[in-house]
């Protein structure tokens, strides 16, 4: 079965309450996603930042069927991807630090502190997430689909199936949250 | 927390956050009176509203998907610093990156790491490669350097600002109107001037693609990757029949890989030639069509072949009649539709056979489409119109403040490799190109730029038994003389005066300079060469008279004097000689002025605020000045600016724009060529701690080619060897440190321990064994008076891994290993009360053993004082230096006193390292300008090996075969270095 078919299929057993789709869901947006962050370096995109939301958009036109354009699959969808973004850029940021704590011994380590690095502000966001999302999942999500896929409020309303004026109360909310975990105020 | 809770405090977050900001607090009060708690979490909140978190967040998801695709950025590769990444090429990641060892910016592409797996093929490449940049054309984008990171080889190139054709297509797409016609036709005529050079010398690219070929901002088509395909493809290079049916699986096999890997056909294999799909031989025709079908894109803005798949693609490249050109953009001049066909004939014979063939008819074509030919006259007439119109209109633009400058790819060339023991005085190009004439310690050369030849010119008899420096002053026009400066040997540059100076002409024929004129210091030659400017009377600032004189020094007569407190220099003259400038110093301050030179009052061109920083005044032929400005805040760092002054009326014709930015460098002495297109300047490095090595003779009394031996333009010392002669290097990098072994006849450094936040490493030694470098470390953080508490001795695994602490030190020591067959370390650590040393064993693993012995003082010691105590390489003895002023002690391991070196010669002294005979020692003594290395035998005899440029950094560690010594200095190295189209 083509992966297209299979995806769309998959959405929308999620949408109707089968938990084990999303299982099945999870791993073929995750290779796409990484497969996609490789093509993209072959294409020569010299002098462009490359941005999350591209990826994120050009995985759901390569993965769901485009034939039968469903309101519901798009924002299941990138509810998957957003979670998926943020695993693949916590789990790098966690093995890049982990690559730099191995160069030293552990000795040392009681005298020597490492510099604070953008990769910790990453890790600080995902623990603060984890805690937030056992809060309030919903403002957990909006979270992720706005820093991770970088969808617009509008996008982010359709997704969660709120109006636009929620989404950015719940933003509002939760940055001004995670703000004060992250820096332990 | 309960959802209850969550709840509230959200809704009193909103309500209050949503509300006028004046009835906040009473909105809080209202709210919360009976629960303070509450009160606190929405304050926090509050506190923490429209903070600038989402924009931090965006950004390090941004940075690490960056460095989740680009895994080198930050990392350095061979002497190249990554700073980004800039796309993927066809075929492997791109970066850009700081060339530390050159200091510019270049582009780094890596090749797939299966073009490494043969050695034949990556020898053949490398050689194409290095032919097509030999070739020094520009429409062919040169490749700096060829290297292997981890297995994977990467190329180094300049690096370009603009966009390859592909993305011009993509952004453009097909060309509307003449204009845009006419800019593809010239786009297109430089590919083929650039094709045209590479197969005139039999090189053939293969790979012609519109990715593959990049347009420079300022207009410039430069082909990539010269000889890159050999290493994608399977090619066949052999006339042979049997050959060829065996290598046509294989061709057809890579490209197969390469569709199926992406899912869709990319770059190479839609640009493949009839031929190439065949797997046939391959020649500078293939070339052709392959850009015949980049054309046929930049003029249609569509691919002639469709398909994306590999069997599709194949079919229509072998067969099919591409649409015709017009039909898809009637823009196209039908001759340019007829050259795109004759490109892509799908039978060799049938297409143009070379790419001057069809060169001369896309130039052909370039004329019909020129405006048309007028009768001379009127040519002559409206081209003085247009002159003054383009002149008009220069200064217009000139008056547009120039925020952005983009300075066109510079070309940068060494002219001189002068070590830091010899460095170059100065120098100064011939106005036609030819010549470099430039000094150094050993005198005064000319060298011929075309065959890099160069001749010592003959000292004069006069000056046969004198010690003397020649400062290189002005070329006349006719480039066969120049003017030099004469100054004695024992005076520093800062020093140099007319009290002592004499002005020299020389020639680039035989014989030895002549002298022009006693106590008199060169200032400047006029265009026409029929004058020569000249600085004389010292005063307290500087020379206070100019003078003028004849080229040979006949007729001279005052011009300027200014009073005691003053002083002038460097008068020069506009390109037309009818105005000078010069430069008024008095107490305060600089001023640039300029006078006509039939009189008149002088007017300012520069003043003094902008004086200030400018090291460094090059006049070129065109109105423009380049000048050198100190960079605030980086050291002795300076760098070239240019910028368009009215001479005659002060006034800035252009703002200033920055030419190059060089950290770390000081450029001085700049001359230009009269065609303006060739500045030459010394370039000096400002001066940080790094490593020599030298060849030791004479009992190790002698140090002979004494080379810089570490890249980097960083800190980095050289500290010790390893047991298998590699000198270990230090990178201090201030907050941290990284340890390196490189061996001798490498310059790559090989990385063995890190510490981000580790201090400073501080010099230790190697242990016998060879696998440990026992290292002392000042922690991070500490300041002077608290240094040495807790001072950490280190063990760093030679063979890499992590460092591990063996102890720490709660007052000051040092640590010495003797070499095989001992295996004895020792560490002498002050004593509590700080007035013995106490000298132990030290076992790299087990830590310090049994005390051996002490020493004591009739002093308390200082907290950072550390007389050195080291053992010797049998391990039998220690050498102790009680004051730095004492003589130096021999003593068994338990204190005996065996020797005392009569060495009150020394003078105050510093380091002590033993040799590796045993028979003396290496010593740094303190010295006025800079430490001395010496050389100290047992009787006390004392040869000087190296003045050490200056600081605390001067030292030799002997290899262990006794052969090399790695010595730490400063570095400051001086050369000649040449700019082209700035």
């Amino acid at each position: 079965m083509p992966a297209t078919h299979n995806v769309t299929e998959l959405l929308a057993q999620w949408a109707n309450g089968d938990e084990q789709a999303l299982d099945d869901l999870t791993p073929i947006v995750y290779k796409e996603l990484r497969q996609l962050a490789a093509a993209y370096l072959r294409k020569e995109q010299q002098g462009h930042t490359l941005q999350p939301t591209a990826l994120v958009h050009e995985a759901y036109l390569r993965l769901v069927d485009q034939k039968q354009p469903n309101f519901q699959n798009r924002s299941h969808f990138f509810g998957v991807a957003a979670r998926l973004m943020r695993q693949i850029l916590v789990d790098h940021a966690r093995r890049r630090n982990a690559a730099k704590r191995a160069a030293v011994s552990v000795p040392l380590e009681s005298v020597v502190s490492f510099e604070k690095e953008r990769s910790g502000d990453l890790l600080a966001l995902d623990s603060g997430l984890n805690v937030l999302e056992k809060l309030d999942p919903r403002k957990c999500k909006a979270v992720e689909l706005r820093y991770f896929v970088g969808l617009s409020m509008e996008e982010i309303a359709q997704a969660l199936a709120v109006s636009e004026v929620t989404v950015r109360r719940d933003l509002r909310m939760a940055e001004a949250w995670l703000q004060n975990q992250i820096e332990g105020g | 927390m309960t959802p209850e809770r969550w709840a509230e405090i959200e809704e009193l977050f909103h309500r209050v956050a949503e509300s006028d900001p004046a009835s906040r607090n009473a909105l809080l009060d209202n709210a919360c009176c009976d629960d303070p708690a509450l009160r606190k979490e929405v304050e926090a909140l509050l506190a923490r509203d429209g903070g600038v978190a989402a924009a931090a967040v965006e950004a390090s998801v941004r940075e690490e998907l960056q460095n989740l695709l680009f895994p080198l950025t930050g990392k350095t590769v061979s002497h190249y610093q990554i700073l980004n990444g800039l796309g993927g090429g066809g075929m492997g990641l791109v970066y850009r990156a700081q060339d530390i060892k050159l200091a510019r910016r270049v582009a780094l592409k890596f090749l797939p790491e299966e073009s490494a797996k043969d050695p034949d093929v990556l020898r053949r490449f490398e050689r194409e490669a290095r032919s097509a940049s030999a070739l020094e054309h520009p429409n062919i984008c040169p490749i700096y350097e060829f290297g292997e990171h981890e297995g994977q080889p990467f190329i180094v190139m300049p690096l370009l600002e603009g966009q390859t054709v592909e993305q011009f297509i993509h952004a453009q797409g097909a060309p509307k109107g003449p204009q845009q016609v006419q800019k593809v036709i010239d786009l297109a005529s430089q590919v083929l001037k650039g094709l045209k050079a590479a197969h005139e010398h039999g090189i053939i690219h293969r790979d012609i693609k519109p990715g593959n070929i990049f347009l420079t901002a300022d207009g410039q088509s430069k082909i990539l990757d010269f000889g890159v395909a050999k290493l994608t493809h399977a090619e066949i290079e052999e006339d042979h029949l049997g050959h060829e049916r065996a290598e046509t699986a294989t061709t057809v096999k890579s490209i197969d890989l390469t569709v199926s890997r992406t899912g869709a056909v990319f770059g190479t294999a839609a640009y493949m030639s009839p031929e190439q799909v065949r797997g046939e031989r391959v020649d500078a025709r293939t070339d052709i069509f392959s850009f015949g079908l980049v054309l046929y894109e930049m003029a249609t803005g569509k691919r002639a072949f469709g398909g994306n798949t590999w069997p599709v693609l194949q079919e229509a490249v072998l067969r099919a009649t591409p649409k015709p050109v017009r039909g898809l953009n009637p823009e196209i001049p039908a001759r340019l539709e007829t050259i795109i066909s004759k490109a892509l004939e799908k039978d060799r014979a049938a297409r143009y056979q070379t790419a001057s063939e069809m060169l001369a008819d896309l130039e052909d074509l370039q004329r019909q489409l020129a405006p048309k030919h007028l009768p001379r006259a009127w040519a002559l007439r409206l081209g003085i119109a247009a002159a003054i119109f383009i002149a008009a209109f220069i200064v217009v633009l000139a008056k547009k403040p120039k925020t952005v400058s983009v300075v066109p790819e510079i070309k940068l060339r060494q002219l001189t490799i002068n070590s830091s023991e010899n460095p170059v005085i100065g120098g100064a190009i011939s106005p036609d190109g030819k010549y470099l004439a430039y000094s150094d310690t050993r005198g005064l050369h000319i060298k011929l730029l075309d065959t890099g030849e160069t001749r010592t010119v003959p000292k004069p008899e006069a000056l046969k038994d004198q010690s003397v420096k020649w400062e290189v002053g002005f070329w006349f026009p006719d480039s066969t003389r120049f003017l030099t400066t004469l100054h004695l040997a024992t005076e520093e540059w800062g020093e140099w005066s007319s009290v002592n100076g004499s002005i020299w002409a020389a020639s680039v024929l035989d014989g030895a300079p002549t002298k022009l004129r006693d106590h008199a210091v060169v200032a400047g030659v006029s265009p026409d060469g029929s004058l020569v400017s000249f600085g004389t009377n010292k005063g307290k600032l500087g020379e206070r008279e100019i003078w003028l004189m004849g080229p040979n020094g006949e007729q001279a007569r005052k011009l300027y004097e200014v009073k005691e407190d003053s002083a002038m220099c460097c008068l020069g003259w506009s390109s037309d000689g009818k105005r000078y400038w010069y430069v008024l110093t008095n107490a305060s301050s600089d001023t640039m002025l300029s006078r006509d030179a039939n009189g008149g009052a002088p007017i300012t061109l520069l003043p003094s605020s902008e004086m200030k920083e400018i090291k460094d005044i090059v006049w070129l032929h065109d109105g423009r000045m380049v000048y050198a400005v100190a960079e605030s805040g980086k050291g002795d760092a300076c760098n070239y600016w240019t910028m368009r002054l009215n001479l005659a009326t002060g006034k800035h014709l252009e703002e200033p724009r920055r030419l190059t930015n060089w950290p770390n460098f000081c450029v001085s002495s700049g001359s230009v060529t009269s065609d303006d297109k060739r500045l030459v300047y010394s370039l000096s490095s400002s001066g940080f701690h790094t490593s020599y090595v030298a060849d030791l003779e004479a009992g190790g009394t002698r140090l002979r080619n004494t080379r810089h031996f570490t890249l980097e333009d960083s800190d980095d010392v050289g500290l010790g060897w390893t047991g298998d002669g590699k000198v270990l290097v230090v990178q201090d990098r201030g907050d941290g440190w990284s340890l390196y072994k490189q061996s001798l006849d490498s310059d790559t450094p090989e990385p063995i321990a890190s510490l981000a936040h580790g201090g400073t490493l501080l010099s230790g030694a190697t242990s016998p064994d060879g696998k440990w470098y026992i290292a002392r470390v000042w922690p991070a953080g500490e300041s002077a008076e608290h240094f040495g508490i807790p001072l950490q001795i280190l063990r760093i695994p030679l063979a890499g891994g992590a460092p591990e602490t063996i102890l720490q030190l709660s007052r000051h020591g040092n640590v010495s290993c003797a070499r095989p067959p001992s295996k004895t370390c020792v560490i002498a650590e002050q004593s509590e009360e700080r007035k013995q040393m106490i000298v132990s064993i030290l076992d790299p693993i087990k830590g310090p053993g049994p005390e051996l012995t002490r020493f004591d003082f009739d002093r308390e010691l200082a907290v950072l004082e550390v007389p050195t105590c080291v053992i010797s390489p049998d391990g039998a003895r220690l050498a102790i230096a009680r004051s730095p002023e004492s003589p130096i002690e021999i003593h068994s391991l338990h204190g005996q006193l065996m020797h005392k070196i009569p060495s009150q010669s020394v003078g105050e002294l510093l380091m002590l390292v033993w040799s590796v005979d045993q028979k003396g020692l290496f010593v740094t003594r303190k010295a006025q300008n800079g430490n001395e290395l010496l050389h100290l035998d047992f009787q006390g005899n004392v040869t000087s090996l190296r003045r050490c440029i200056g600081g605390e950094t001067c030292f030799g560690f002997p290899s262990p075969d006794g052969r090399h010594l790695a010595i730490g200095d400063r570095n400051q190295s001086n050369n000649m270095w040449m700019m082209e189209s700035f």
